[in-house]
């Protein structure tokens, strides 16, 4: 494989990486301390950057380069992510993403955009020294400057917890050697502070004993010091060897830690070097224990060696609470990894192909069924149960590698509402309920649009100024609710605002203006929004650049028509309006309900049948095609009317009752033929727009059925029932 | 029903694309022949089994299974203006492939309902004459030109504009028709 036949693949994964990049930026927007948020910012940058480099991308490649830098040092702390550098982080996020939309189409980078480019740099350099640490250098865990909480701990009163605690036992010879003790702790003063020296002589011998030119003191000392735990233990590098040095770090640093820990990269999980890579353990330390644990196994049988954990306390060279923490996010670590192993990237069209071949095995057992019930052989009958049976989860299971959380789709609506909010000089809170609802993949794709659409005109046109909202005794903020969930074999997704809700006068007067309502209509209010619908409906006064866009609400409607959708407004003046979206939970393969309207055979959805039922014999077809149905009025629909076929002679005809976002109706049909699996195949461009049918299926014995397009018949029966009554 | 396919071999056998651009499948509607390049014709298979698409122009006879894909099915004896194809024993569906209007590359699949399928047929290019101005049977926009056999003359179609997306807009009209048909 070329390196061309690669780039494909760079360019999903890059844009997969700014996706990340998005999303960690919206977290950050609300909490600009969330270290994973920055590590996954940091790691996208840099992983762009690396595959940038390997096709030569050297223009990507030096761009993410700054903002690596940038992140770099926010992931050390040395600068916070306020919200004009998350915003100055979008920007470039946008930057990239024309990058590489200009080698996706294999050219250069215009001027304009290089232009756009220095200006974004120059902008992240600002943030940078003026020598700048290059980011590709092995992770630095430089000590925390400038306004860093450790620091100011300093000043505080009760510092006891501010207190580096060392623990001194100096060899018996290192006078020998020509070192004094003494001069260690005045060295000690150049990092910080002393501020308290226990001398320990417990070591000292009886007098007549004792060799003057031998060191037997030990010093517990207290000291304030802003050095790392490595600058404290290089003060002693001359007399390590042979004294004991510990190195207790203040408790005040430990929320320093544990937000460092955080920050260690994920490709270490290992205990010690979690330690190290937090600055709670030096390398050195790291090297004496592990050494000392490696002796120990081969001193006594290997299980009884001490953990590094425990044998870090044990020495004294650690808290307890530290090694806790570190175990914890060493276990998170590996959770993570073991999650990320379980994710298997596959090529789109590798699963189109199996869902194929499983809706040709579903039509084929079809065929068998129909062969099977013909003969009388119970075993024979039995096998095809169980194939058939086995077939069931095979659809299942082939539909549900298809399905996607929505989740990631309305995450990517922080970043519109964050920006058209600001455009609009609105404040608006954006609440996502359902995030982990699942739709099949390509209904989450062709949602897209639409819903950025919906959510646009929220925000535009529904969701008032702070001013007015006040105004109207309404919080200034606005509220916009993104939500989805399952309901009844559809899969229901919400846009809902407490804004002013749509105006019903103005749309009537439009509506009526532009011909499309007599002068003297007075519909209902679910009537009145289905206006907005119309192509070319816009009772905006002013245009502003959020309408525009060359996306109107027809756009949408017809977007969710194609799903096999359906939408459907509320609203309430100056209580705001919900835009409902009702889809299909599949769009291939789906359990039908057979019936035969003069001989030809359709199918209904059949999570879409609410029941079905014998025509009553006192019912006659004719002005008044409506059914008593327990005491509520059923509009009903003559199929074969409906289509023009010719009238079949059936002694008894049927009803099946279908509904459909809240919506019912019954469909009159000649005869009812039971429940079958479909797999739905597109009619092709020759026959579309054809009302009343959605696609077509292939039966068991081979022919072609039509698959009924239930939510526009109900649209019909609705509009020709108001038609009668305008009459 | 295979009588393409042993042409189809035949030609990979030695002769060249430029031998089959001259190659025509002849065939039977009324009673009249007429002939298609057979470098659109996919396969012919043997009629049956057409389910029939409700609301449609009375042209498109219904759509077929072909090995899983649903295939509209076009009556020419209809789309000329003549009475319905009566099915028999020798009816064909004669399949073929059509550039997709509006898509690049893609292909669009149509059967052809036929009466008989005759033969293949070489009429090299200088022998296919313009269609006549008038005279002819059937719209003469249908007619590619007339291509001159031995002793009589066939007439070749021009499939994608017997096809084309013209017609579909009937569709659209159907749909209005049919509500205000139901509503009144």
């Amino acid at each position: 494989m070329s390196l061309s036949d690669a780039l494909p693949t760079f360019l999903a994964e890059a844009r997969g990486l700014l996706e990340a990049m998005e999303t960690a930026l919206g977290v950050l927007d609300g909490n600009p301390n969330d270290t994973g948020a920055i590590n996954s910012l940091f790691r996208a940058a840099h992983t762009i950057k690396g595959s940038a480099g390997l096709f030569g991308l050297d223009h990507i490649v030096d761009f993410t380069h700054e903002m690596e830098s940038v992140l770099d040092r926010v992931r050390d702390g040395a600068l916070s992510l306020n919200s004009s550098r998350i915003e100055l982080m979008l920007l470039c996020r946008d930057h990239i993403d024309r990058l590489l939309e200009v080698v996706e189409i294999g050219s250069e980078p215009d001027e304009a955009l290089l232009t756009q480019g220095e200006e974004l740099t120059a902008r992240l350099r600002q943030d940078l020294p003026a020598s700048a640490a290059s980011p590709s250098d092995p992770i630095h865990w430089a000590p925390v400057t400038g306004d860093d909480p450790v620091r100011n701990l300093g000043s505080d009163p009760t510092e006891g917890d501010t207190l580096w605690h060392l623990s001194l036992r100096f060899g018996r010879d290192v006078l020998r050697h020509g070192m004094d003790p003494l001069s260690f702790i005045h060295y000690l003063n150049t990092l910080g502070e002393v501020r308290q020296v226990y001398t320990v002589t417990d070591a000292l011998p009886p007098a007549e004993e004792m060799d003057p030119e031998s060191c037997y003191l030990g010093f517990e000392i207290r000291l304030h010091s802003e050095a790392d735990k490595q600058c404290i233990e290089d003060v002693f590098d001359f007399v390590r060897e042979e004294s004991q040095i510990r190195i207790l770090p203040p408790g005040a640093h430990f929320p320093q830690f544990l937000a460092l820990m955080q920050a260690v990269p994920e490709d270490n999980h290992r205990l010690g070097e979690i330690l190290v890579g937090c600055g709670a353990i030096t390398e050195r330390e790291l090297e004496h224990m592990l050494d000392a644990q490696a002796r120990q196994k081969s001193d006594a049988s290997p299980t009884s060696a001490p953990r590094l954990g425990e044998a870090l306390v044990q020495e004294e060279r650690i808290q307890p609470e530290l090694v806790g923490a570190a175990l914890r996010r060493q276990q998170e670590v590996r959770r993570r990894q073991a999650q990320e192993s379980r994710l298997l990237r596959v090529r789109a069209d590798k699963l189109d192909s199996l869902i194929d071949l499983v809706g040709e095995l579903v039509i084929a057992g079809a065929g068998l069924q129909a062969q099977v019930q013909g003969q009388g052989d119970t075993a024979l009958h039995e096998s095809a149960q169980e194939i058939a049976r086995l077939v069931d989860g095979i659809r299942d299971g082939a539909m549900n590698l298809r399905l996607v959380e929505i989740g990631e789709t309305f995450s990517r609506f922080g970043r519109v509402v964050r920006d058209v909010s600001r455009e609009t000089g609105k404040d608006i809170a954006l609440r996502i309920e359902g995030a982990e609802t699942e739709l099949d993949k390509t209904v989450v794709e062709r949602l897209a649009d639409p819903l950025t659409h919906l959510v646009r005109n929220a925000i535009d046109h529904g969701i008032e100024s702070p001013e007015i909202r006040q105004a109207r005794s309404k919080p200034s903020q606005g509220q916009l609710h993104l939500g989805a969930r399952h309901e009844a074999g559809s899969v229901v997704i919400e846009i809902m605002d407490d804004g002013g809700g749509l105006d019903r006068e103005r749309i009537l007067a439009k509506a009526k203006e532009r011909g499309l309502l007599p002068s003297d209509a007075e519909p209902d209010d679910a009537e009145v929004w289905n206006l907005i619908f119309e192509p070319g409906f816009s009772t905006a006064q002013s245009v502003s650049n959020l309408s525009g866009r060359g996306v109107g609400m027809d756009v949408v409607k017809q977007a969710i028509d194609a799903l096999r959708g359906g939408i459907e407004i509320e609203s309430s003046p100056g209580q705001g309006s919900t835009f409902r979206i009702r889809l299909p939970l599949s769009l291939a393969i789906i359990d039908g309900f057979r019936v035969s309207v003069s001989g030809n055979e359709y199918v209904v959805p059949l999570d879409m049948v609410l029941e079905c039922m014998e025509m009553p014999r006192d019912l006659t077809e004719g002005e008044t095609p409506h059914l008593n149905l327990r005491g509520d009025v059923l509009p009903l629909l003559p199929l074969g009317a409906f289509f023009g076929l010719p009238k079949a002679s059936v002694t008894r005809r049927n009803i099946v009752v279908v509904q459909w976002g809240g919506r019912s109706a019954g469909l009159l049909v000649d005869e009812l033929q039971g429940q079958l699996q479909a797999v739905i195949k597109p009619l092709g461009p020759l026959f579309k727009g054809l009302p009343g049918i959605s696609g077509s299926t292939i039966l068991g014995s081979g022919e072609v059925a039509l698959v009924l397009d239930v939510p526009g018949l109900l649209e019909r029966v609705v509009s020709v029932d108001s038609a009668s009554y305008l009459q | 029903m295979n009588l393409v396919k042993s042409h189809d071999t035949h030609q990979e056998s030695g002769e060249d694309n430029a031998d089959a651009l001259s190659q025509y499948l002849s065939f039977q509607i009324k009673g009249e022949s007429y002939a298609i390049g057979i470098l659109s014709i996919r396969e012919i298979i043997q009629y049956g089994r057409v389910t029939s698409v409700p609301m449609m122009p009375d042209f498109i006879h219904g759509v077929i299974n072909l090995r899983g894909a649903v295939v509209p099915v076009i009556d020419l004896a209809r789309r000329f203006g003549k009475s319905a194809t009566q099915i028999n024993r020798r009816t064909c569906v004669v399949l073929i492939e059509l550039p997709n209007e509006g898509g690049e590359n893609e292909t669009q699949l149509l059967g052809l309902l036929v009466d008989t399928v005759n033969e293949v047929v070489d009429i090299p290019p200088e022998a296919v004459l313009p269609p006549p101005a008038f005279g002819s049977r059937i719209r003469s926009d249908f007619i590619l030109g007339m291509g001159k056999l031995a002793d009589d003359f066939i007439i070749v179609l021009n499939v994608p504009r017997i096809l084309s997306r013209g017609d579909m807009e009937w569709v659209n009209q159907l749909d209005h028709s049919a509500l205000k048909a139901d509503a009144n």
